[in-house]
């Protein structure tokens, strides 16, 4: 019998599930970082090098911090979380309270049949029965007022038509800029524009 | 082809009789002659072969759960990347250069000029309309795996537009789907 070819145990990245060689290529390089460094240092030399420079950074830091802030205790430790913190949340809210935007977003109903609702539209100035009328009447299907969660109301619309729509309100309500129309894909905000 | 593909897309999943097994088996082995002598590791003669259809025409092939080959509209039967990666000799494989590799894992289908340039590579073999693995540039492993649309010599003379369908790529939908439950 001929020698049997042994299967190849390949490496894949812990963090984005890739062969290493190509987390350069991935969506998350940095995320992919930290992960790379530890278990193939020898594919990306200049990913080791930036890593010791930043660690060098880093014990600088500290050093520096703690001589001035000797008396204050945990002052630097504490002091670089607070700050992503701080920064994260007004972001967050500011955009929620001052941003008027339209969110659409897919809802997959029974495999292949899936319900399209949107968003904020009230913000504009839109009368939702109005538009939940016009949706329908366009796309040839059920459309309708719904209370969402949050006790918002929001239209929902039968079927896919994620990709037609944005043009269509785009159309009918000029006071909608497209900038202002979000999509929502795998729970993250994408813009449509 | 897999860009959106998770569970809910399968739409059917059977343990196959033995004549199909039999089937699959023999048309996989006459497509990869390489992959013969491993054949019975890889689809072990006991264990049940289960056929999941999905939409689109396609059909994937489970062991275990672990889903291992797939087919399009009753055509040849394809490795999956995972498996290409564990005996990676078993296809054609065409290069391409290293700036067609961020479009090739968006998705992309194969051009032309990305593998008649010279970080690509061609094999002169290869046909139209036979699965072909494609590796990149500097790279080890294979990145995707596809369906030729013209023959590699048509591919040099003519240099333009898609010579290969991309099927699957790395980090797509089937990649993702380790295991099929």
């Amino acid at each position: 019998m001929a020698e049997k070819p042994q299967p190849v145990r390949v490496l894949y990245c812990g963090v984005c599930s890739l062969p290493p060689e190509y987390c350069e290529f991935g969506s998350d390089f940095g995320k992919c970082k930290p992960w790379l460094i530890k278990n193939v240092p020898d594919l990306y030399p200049h990913l080791l090098q930036e890593a010791t420079e930043k660690e060098a950074d880093k014990v600088a830091d500290k050093l520096q911090s703690t001589g001035i802030s000797s008396g204050a205790g945990d002052g630097a430790a504490s002091s670089a979380p607070k700050q992503e913190e701080v920064k994260r949340l007004p972001g967050g809210k500011i955009k929620k309270k001052e941003k008027q935007e339209v969110v659409i977003e897919k809802v997959v109903r029974n495999k292949r049949k899936c319900i399209t609702t949107v968003k904020g539209l009230e913000l504009f100035g839109v009368k939702l029965s109005d538009a939940s009328k016009k949706l329908g009447k366009k796309f040839a299907t059920g459309a309708s007022v719904v209370k969402g969660p949050t006790e918002k109301e929001q239209i929902d619309v039968q079927g896919d038509i994620a990709y037609d729509i944005v043009e269509f309100i785009t159309e009918t309500w000029p006071d909608v800029p497209e900038t202002a129309i979000f999509f929502i894909e795998d729970g993250r905000k994408v813009p449509a524009a | 082809m897999f860009k959106k593909f998770s569970g809910e897309d399968v739409s059917a999943q059977n343990q196959v009789k033995a004549s199909v097994q039999r089937k699959i088996r023999q048309s996989i082995a006459e497509e990869y002659p390489g992959l013969e002598p491993v054949l019975d590791d890889i689809l072990p003669k006991k264990s049940p072969l289960i056929v999941a259809k999905c939409q689109n025409h396609l059909n994937l092939v489970l062991v275990n759960n672990v889903p291992l080959f797939f087919s399009v509209r009753d055509g040849p039967y394809m490795p999956t990347l995972r498996l290409l990666h564990q005996y990676p000799n078993i296809m054609k494989k065409l290069q391409v250069d290293r700036g067609a590799i961020r479009f090739v894992l968006a998705g992309a289908n194969i051009m032309c000029p990305g593998l008649t340039s010279p970080g690509g590579a061609l094999d002169e073999e290869v046909g139209a309309e036979c699965p072909v693995a494609i590796m990149a540039e500097g790279k080890q492993h294979a990145l995707a795996i596809g369906f030729t649309k013209m023959s590699a010599k048509d591919i040099k003379a003519i240099n333009k537009g898609i010579g290969v369908d991309n099927l699957h790529y790395l980090n797509d939908g089937l990649w993702k789907m380790e295991r099929l439950d």
